[in-house]
């Protein structure tokens, strides 16, 4: 039962995750490699304020902020002039992982290559379903949950959440009905890349410690995530994060922890062979 | 028909328009004129640039030379959202709805540039035109059957009350009863109501019936025009798309 508690967790930040980086491929049509990078970024940026005495949950602003700021301008400086000369969609997925390592070893240049915490208080234990959950991971599973009904509410209640899901699925005919797509790419952007922040801020205040390189194969669980819950699907993503981590805590009881991302990668693998388009997506997505 | 559904029409022209991808162009040099009240068709054997020729007028595919104008408006190469506040609606051939969303938000993405609070009643005029897609509102766009699928497409657009509409192909893969209802109970009373029609027909007969100008077009070019009953006497049109001997 504490594996399904710890499973519940990862899902958690992995639902947050998933959601902005499946909605970033699908409104954007950008598979944004660089995804890890910003969520530990935004993560250290949260870091460095906590450390210089502000409340770490008061610090998940500023991993907001940073996250949806970086992801707005790395569309805007490096994958839109890539995507207006019309090169193979490979090269933008090139160039993220490119923005990827610059990111990731470009902050460990800054940082060092040592591991740090944030100081916060686990508050207190409590005794739930069989399982053991601090004060502080119920908060996250608040915010997650918080969260996952606010962009449930964006996507099917608002005029941005429609325009966002039609220039998804028809971007020429969203503008052909008068939406600006390019507003809608830039808010969705902003949007995801506040996600990623999040994700990424609570992924380091769940883990406890952290380093530059701490989110380098998360790419991996996000990419299983989103391949099994469909690509481009933000509903697939929050039930492909459930499952991926699930699957990937339970499975850490009985073989490696070390092994937990080669679990995500063999449901990656076997989505990608058996039904690339996932659980919740159609062949066309595909 | 409701009246509100469209507004009196205004006159779209292409002047000398030659468009196409990549710098290279699909249609040249071609002349067409869609004015109020009448239905302009075009016809011709695939790979014509029927589509592309409809796809530069709503600034879906880059104009290379000459003008479009709406009225005495130049809009060569407008955004295709700008050509939408002008009051153009288009309906592509193909992928002419958003399947992942309803029915209903369909209709509410066609009325996106419309003051909130006319969203709804805008609908209901919609619905009251295609009662059909009252019982199916919450519904994927990707469920419905085609005939089902190009009245939404027909929907949508109706949204913001076009004055000009530019259809391409409306009745491919329809039943020929649906095909017929579409285009002679509802395409030509737009029409009679007051719109401009600019529609791309496979069917030569069924757009010859309804129509009150028809250009032919061949390589990119227009090769052919004239009002249908002179098509008709054309025995090259008639040999080529109406598959017999001409009428005298």
């Amino acid at each position: 039962m504490s594996s399904f508690g710890f499973g519940l967790m990862t899902a958690a930040v992995l639902a947050i995750a998933t959601v902005g980086f499946t909605m970033q491929f699908a409104v954007t049509n950008v598979l944004n490699l660089a995804y890890g990078s910003v969520m530990i970024n935004s993560a250290f940026v949260a870091y460095y304020f906590n450390k210089h005495g502000m409340n770490a949950w008061i610090t998940l602003i500023f991993g907001v902020i940073l996250g949806s700021v970086v992801s707005w301008a790395i569309n805007k400086f490096v994958f839109t002039p890539f995507q207006r000369r019309n090169l193979a969609p490979i090269t933008v997925v090139i160039v993220a992982l490119g923005v990827d390592l610059i990111g990731t070893f470009g902050l460990q240049a800054i940082v060092g290559g040592g591991y740090v915490s944030f100081s916060v208080s686990p508050g207190r234990e409590f005794h739930i379903l069989g399982m053991f959950l601090s004060g502080m991971q119920l908060i996250i599973l608040a915010i997650c949950a918080v969260v996952l009904i606010l962009v449930h509410w964006l996507l099917k209640y608002t005029r941005l959440g429609k325009a966002m899901r039609a220039t998804s699925a028809n971007a020429n005919l969203a503008r052909n009905s008068g939406v600006k797509t390019q507003r809608v790419i830039s808010t969705t952007w902003l949007i995801s890349g506040a996600l990623c922040g999040l994700a990424g801020t609570i992924f380091a205040l769940n883990t406890g410690v952290f380093e530059a390189t701490s989110a380098q194969l998360y790419i991996v669980m996000l990419l299983a995530a989103m391949f099994l819950g469909g690509p481009g699907e933000p509903y697939g993503a929050m039930f492909g994060a459930l499952t991926i981590g699930l699957a990937t805590e339970i499975s850490a009881a009985y073989i490696s922890p070390q092994y937990k991302e080669v679990v995500a990668f063999v449901v990656l693998l076997g989505m990608l062979t058996f039904r690339p388009y996932g659980i919740f997506g159609s062949e066309k997505t595909n | 028909m409701s009246v509100e559904l469209s507004q009196a029409g205004q006159v779209l022209t292409a002047t000398n328009l030659s468009a196409g991808y990549d710098g290279r162009a699909i249609v040249q040099g071609v002349n067409v004129e869609a004015t109020p009240g009448k239905v302009v068709s075009i016809v011709g054997p695939n790979g014509s640039g029927k589509s592309t020729l409809l796809k530069s007028l709503v600034g879906v595919v880059p104009v290379l030379a000459g003008t479009v104008a709406i009225g005495s408006r130049d809009i060569t190469n407008f955004a295709p959202e700008k050509v939408a506040t002008l009051g153009v609606g288009y309906v592509p051939q193909i992928d002419d709805v958003f399947p992942p969303l309803t029915v209903k938000e369909n209709l509410e993405i066609g009325g996106f540039l419309l003051p909130r609070h006319d969203v709804a009643g805008r609908i209901e005029a919609v619905l009251e035109f295609f009662p059909r897609l009252k019982e199916m509102l919450t519904r994927k766009a990707g469920k419905l059957s085609g005939g089902e699928r190009k009245m939404l497409a027909m929907g949508r657009v109706l949204m913001l009350a076009p004055s000009v509409l530019v259809l391409d192909e409306p009745t491919a893969n329809l039943a020929p009863m649906v095909a017929t209802q579409l285009l002679e109970e509802y395409i030509r009373g737009f029409a009679d109501h007051g719109s401009t029609v600019l529609l791309v027909e496979q069917r030569a007969k069924a757009a010859l019936r309804i129509s009150d100008w028809t250009c032919v077009l061949g390589g990119g070019r227009v090769v052919l025009e004239g009002a249908p009953k002179d098509l008709e006497r054309d025995p090259v049109f008639v040999e080529s798309f109406l598959g017999g001997a001409a009428r005298h």
